[in-house]
């Protein structure tokens, strides 16, 4: 197949999936779906291997300038669509059984491929608008698979919260894009070279806050953490989330060093707030969510160049993995007698499940491994270089002290991230149970088994290079263009130390349950939403009360003036006339006992001048 | 005659029969479909032949009128013109299509159905003939016209408050149209039309060309003071009104008059009696009061018209009329413009979010969304006039839909307090399904037309140089909070567990008559999402026009 038809077909397949899926009758619903699923995975893979190129179709024209809807195949757009396809793909196949029982299984799949449709869109696109645009759909995949349980409360409130949040991200990045466009006098990315102003790029980096839910719009996910856990694996860990990190990719070259360490300080915050705040949370699904905010942080970290885009891969297959493990130990949980109505994400009710699931325990443990770092797992080489990436920079920049202090802050992130992620495998699946509940040996669900399997396999080292300690010659990183860059030895020693942190903090706190989800700046939405309500509330009175009264009042006085004129007419006008007319019918009387009657018509005539007069003097 | 004058004849005629025949209510229905029907059919042959490609006015329409003699002020001449052009060639499709909808969903009206309906038609011709009409005076009689069926349609067939908000409506436009008749009459006595002026002083033969030359001789003639003011003919021509050279000197319309009024010129004047009069109509704060009246006391399909078609015609007087008759007065009212309809933005979406009433709620809603078609126009950026008139249609479609859906609750419930309904998903799957569209649509989705309108207005006020950004970034916080009290809407009225306030109110889903409508402008704004350069290329021509002949 030529190149065009094959990215066309890629970008209308997850449409066309979505409204078959919708439309099908229920039986064949899922299978059609994950068949579907498959081709598209397919057409990315043919995708993965093409050249780079670009191309455009005509779509409107604009003040003159021709507007064309153009996609532009690049190494970090292929790496994306790789992880998309195969983590959807995964999601699909492991929510069969996860969602058996639910009756609108099939909307489910319906929005998942409206979503591997926009995310698509998203990571082709050369086209500012269009990027935009998809930019925006995610964002409304995601509300729609929040609040797919929409009888739960919970979940559809943190639907439109995220939502909201995300759009506030979302008018800084259009402004952002608009003024990168105005700035190269060009609307695709492809066409931009050069430096742009500081501030256009910092736009841009704020857009991108929102949906990577970094620094200070960081709430919403952990809330999204109330829709399907699959979903939350696809959307909220691996890609959708990653969009914000992709924007940083792709105005990378010509943003300009400010706004690169703008990026990389938010998300220096992000890593350690996020490490920090997953130590204190008792429901694994949000000590999952916060561990990816932190995750984001360390891609944000990267700046945006191919150190971010190795870890966004990286990261994308480990953590969908950590999801999709901690979903089947959920759904194991919600599916015993013993804890069938307590609840199933809860570390209150968790503890030794190693002998109840030795197969989540050793996808925990291997998951968790590339969360540390640990070599033999793809995350070693990828977060060792974006620690080297900082240093590499600080050797050649004018704010060498700054990518200091973010080395800084990324050891002492490691160090929280090795803690919170020992501490909960620990409390999942060592010691024994809190709850006190007996519970029985799972029978493995194999649709659940194969897709962690697998992404346990996509996770180790061996893809990248055959040296576990060294990516140096890696054929996986030359095709994708991902810089390796070098870090003194000394890192190493750092990195070691954060595993050894973690597992002493671990050990010494393993007693120790939070009692409840704390959140970190939680306070911004419910005060940020009472004050638009207050305003709404308060600008509803003054419309009814003033300004609407204003214009009641005015055409009440004009009702009372017409009263007041119509009194002056009845009594003074009118009665000024009544009186000089009685005043003359008895003169006349007077005088018509003495005068000819011809007389009478002349007094009506005198009459008649005197009335004009008066109306002429009066108006 | 042509098709242009059939659109208006055919529901004008229509009517009377409907009105005045005696044939009983289902005839009444049917008529009126059909004619709406047959109009739909003569705009698509209007649109077939439509060259987008030729600037000014098409299949154009004219007739001798009205001829008046005034003396020492010279002639006055009116012409039944009319003609299509980029900007009204998608206003009068819009205006079939939701006067189709309207009449399709009007059989929730059970009392005097004939006189119903032929309101409703004679409200279609007037609407029509402002779009159409290419003579001032004739567009102010279809103006003026239109408020009579409003007036009836509002208070015979609206709600409890009926006669309170009928009255208002028309107090409120009749305002607005005092302000406009005062602009008309005044600048038609200033401005001299030159063809008409020289086919009466006979420099012209009847079938002479009136080229450039002539036009320009016109003009330098009436500079030089050589045409005696008697001999002026004045006429109502909306080309001959947007040329300042047609002023007479030392009148207080002419740019060199000098004339001071409060520190505004008479033009200034002029430009805002004209932007007030049409603001009225849009509306704009502090203007709009009479909208959410009229919209809770109106029956649904009479909410879809004012909502989808009315309102446009503030829009369409001030890029037809306001601007170009008074270019350079207009720039300078830039800032003040976008101030103002950024004004109407956020007013209207607070307003919005404060509201119980879901209708009332909608009608805030359509504040806020024709406040970014003003900071498009004031933008006066092809990217910024472009998106504005598409934010019209889109607008046209979507407030539709939004008005529709409140019908089918209402219609169902007697009720449309957004407290009293909860998780309808679960009863009324496709209602949901195109409630959720219309919602999303309307808050700027990307792939609904609602969102192209938004996005290139506020484009447009971002990159003009007649703006500073800070209008954009604030019409921007606009579309966060639309997302917001829509969502909040959603999320009240359709997800959640079933719940309504009586027990007695049965929700059953769509009919299949209410899926047509509401389904069909559903696609109708996925199409334009899509392909926006189905309308882009419609006004393309008039706006870089426009825009020259403002800047040239």
């Amino acid at each position: 197949m030529p190149i065009q038809t094959i990215i066309l077909a890629l970008l209308i397949l997850p449409w066309l999936s979505a409204g078959l899926v919708a439309l099908l009758p229920k039986k064949v619903q899922v299978h059609a779906s994950i068949l579907l699923a498959g081709l598209f995975t397919y057409l990315a893979f043919q995708v993965g291997h093409m050249p780079e190129n670009i191309t455009s179709y005509p779509w409107f024209s604009l003040g003159g300038k021709a507007i064309v809807a153009s996609f532009w195949v690049t190494k970090s757009a292929q790496l994306l669509l790789l992880l998309v396809s195969i983590v959807a793909f995964f999601v699909q196949i492991f929510s069969k059984s996860y969602l058996a029982e639910d009756p609108n299984i099939g909307r489910y799949y319906s929005y998942l491929h409206l979503f591997i449709g926009s995310m698509t869109l998203l990571v082709l696109t050369d086209q500012i608008y269009i990027f935009y645009g998809a930019w925006e759909l995610v964002g409304a995949c995601s509300y729609l698979l929040i609040s797919f349980w929409h009888q739960k409360e919970a979940a559809i409130k943190a639907a439109k919260k995220a939502f909201l949040l995300n759009r506030i991200g979302d008018i800084a990045l259009l402004f952002g894009l608009v003024g990168l466009s105005q700035y190269f006098g060009t609307s695709v990315f492809s066409g931009m070279h050069g430096s742009a102003p500081a501030m256009i790029g910092i736009a841009v980096i704020l857009g991108g806050i929102g949906k990577s839910a970094q620094f200070p719009l960081m709430s919403w996910l952990p809330d999204a953490m109330e829709g399907p856990t699959p979903a939350s694996a696809l959307i909220h860990a691996a890609t959708m989330v990653a969009a914000g990190v992709f924007v940083g990719i792709r105005v990378f070259p010509f943003i300009g060093e400010e706004a690169h360490l703008f990026m990389g300080s938010i998300g220096a915050i992000s890593l350690v707030s996020g490490a920090f705040f997953a130590l204190f949370q008792n429901d694994i699904k949000k000590a999952l969510a916060y561990s990816t905010i932190s995750q984001l942080g360390l891609m944000w970290l990267g700046m945006g160049s191919s150190a971010s885009l190795f870890h966004l891969y990286a990261h994308g297959l480990f953590k969908a993995g950590l999801f999709l493990t901690a979903g089947s130990v959920i759904h194991y949980l919600h599916h015993q007698k013993a804890t069938h109505h307590a609840d199933a994400q809860s570390l209150h009710n968790m503890g030794g499940l190693r002998k109840q699931l030795p197969l989540s325990f050793i996808a925990y443990l291997i998951f968790g491994a590339g969360m540390l770092g640990i070599p033999f797992t793809s995350g070693f080489y990828s977060k060792e270089n974006i620690a080297g990436f900082l240093w590499d920079s600080a050797q050649h920049s004018a704010y060498a002290n700054y990518y200091y202090v973010l080395l800084g802050a990324l050891a002492l992130g490691m160090g929280l991230t090795a803690t919170y992620m020992c501490r909960q495998i620990y409390l999942i699946f060592l010691g024994q149970n809190r709850g006190g509940h007996s519970l029985e040996k799972s029978h493995n669900e194999w649709l659940q088994v194969i897709p962690i399997s697998l992404l346990i396999l996509l996770s180790l080292f061996c893809w990248i290079s055959m040296n576990p300690m060294d990516a140096h010659h890696s054929v996986f990183l030359a095709f994708f263009h991902i810089e390796n860059y070098h870090i003194p030895g000394f890192w190493l020693g750092i990195t070691a130390g954060s595993w050894i942190v973690g597992l002493g903090i671990t050990y010494l706190t393993r007693r120790w349950v939070p009692a409840k989800n704390y959140q970190f700046l939680g306070f911004i939405w419910p005060s940020a939403y009472r004050l638009a309500w207050y305003i709404g509330q308060q600008m509803q009175r003054f419309d009814a009360r003033i300004v609407d009264r204003i214009v009641v009042k005015f055409t009440e006085l004009q009702v009372v003036i017409a009263h007041l004129s119509a009194w002056t007419d009845r009594h003074l006008v009118d009665g000024s006339v009544r009186l000089i007319a009685s005043t003359s019918r008895a003169l006349g009387a007077r005088l018509q006992t003495w005068q000819s009657a011809q007389l009478h018509r002349y007094w009506f005539w005198v009459f008649f001048t005197l009335v004009f007069i008066l109306i002429y003097l009066l108006y | 005659m042509g098709n242009l004058s059939y659109i208006i004849l055919l529901p004008l005629i229509a009517s009377l029969v409907v009105g005045f025949g005696k044939l009983g209510a289902s005839y009444a229905r049917l008529i009126a479909i059909v004619v709406a029907g047959i109009q739909l059919l003569i705009l698509a042959k209007i649109a077939l032949v439509f060259d987008p490609a030729q600037a000014g006015f098409q299949s154009t329409e004219s007739f001798d009128w009205i001829h008046l003699n005034l003396g020492s002020l010279g002639h006055f001449v009116s012409h039944y013109s009319l003609g299509v052009d980029g900007l009204s060639i998608g206003l009068i499709l819009l205006t079939g299509l939701v006067s189709f909808v309207a009449l399709w969903n009007s059989q929730d009206i059970h009392e005097k159905i004939e006189g119903y309906y032929a309101l409703v038609l004679l409200l279609n011709a007037s609407l029509m003939g402002c779009f159409l009409a290419r003579d001032m005076f004739l567009f102010y009689v279809f103006f003026e016209f239109m408020l009579l069926p409003m007036y009836f349609l509002i208070g015979i067939w609206g709600g409890p408050r009926r006669n309170y908000a009928s009255l208002k409506f028309f107090i409120y436009t009749l305002v607005g149209s005092l302000f406009i008749l005062i602009v008309m009459l005044g600048i038609a006595l200033a401005y001299m039309d030159p063809y008409e002026t020289a086919l009466s002083l006979q420099k012209l033969g009847i079938n002479q060309g009136f080229g450039i030359e002539a036009l320009q001789s016109m003009q330098t003639a009436l500079a030089a003071h050589e045409i005696a003011p008697n001999q002026i003919v004045h006429s109502f021509d909306l080309q001959v009104l947007s040329d300042p050279k047609n002023c007479q000197p030392n009148n207080l319309f002419s740019p060199q008059s000098g004339f001071l009024l409060g520190g505004l010129s008479g033009r200034a004047w002029g430009f805002w009696l004209l932007f007030i009069g049409f603001a009225i109509k849009l509306p704009l704060v502090p203007l709009h009061t009479w909208l959410p009246d009229a919209h809770v006391e109106a029956p649904t399909p009479i909410s879809v018209l004012l909502a989808g078609v009315l309102l446009k015609i503030g829009a369409y007087g001030w890029l037809r009329m306001a601007i170009p008759f008074f270019p350079t007065e207009a720039v300078d009212a830039a800032s003040i413009m976008a101030g103002l309809g950024v004004l109407s933005i956020i007013y209207g979406a607070y307003n919005a979010l404060a509201m119980t009433d879901l209708k009332k709620l909608v009608a805030y809603s359509s504040v806020s969304h024709m406040g970014f078609v003003l900071v498009g126009i004031a933008s006066f950026t092809p990217e910024g006039w472009q998106g504005a008139i598409f934010q019209l249609l889109s607008h046209g479609i979507l407030s539709s839909l939004l008005f529709l859906m409140v019908g089918v609750l209402y219609s169902r419930t007697g009720n449309r307090q957004i407290d009293n309904f909860s998780g309808l998903a679960s009863k009324m799957p496709w209602f949901t399904v195109v409630s959720g569209i219309a919602i999303f649509a309307s808050l700027g989705l990307p792939g609904f037309s609602g969102f192209i309108g938004e996005f290139f207005s506020l484009m447009g006020a971002f990159t003009s140089t007649h703006l500073t950004p800070i209008y954009a970034i604030l019409g921007g916080l606009g579309i966060l909070l639309g997302a917001g009290y829509l969502l909040w809407t959603f999320q009240k009225i359709y997800l959640g567990n079933y719940f309504v306030r009586e027990s007695t109110w049965e929700l059953p889903d769509l009919t299949l008559l209410e899926k047509f409508s509401l389904f069909g402008l559903g696609i109708l704004s996925i199409i334009f999402g899509i392909f926006p350069g189905i309308i882009f290329e419609l006004s393309e021509i008039f706006v870089t026009n426009s825009l020259n002949l403002i800047f040239h």
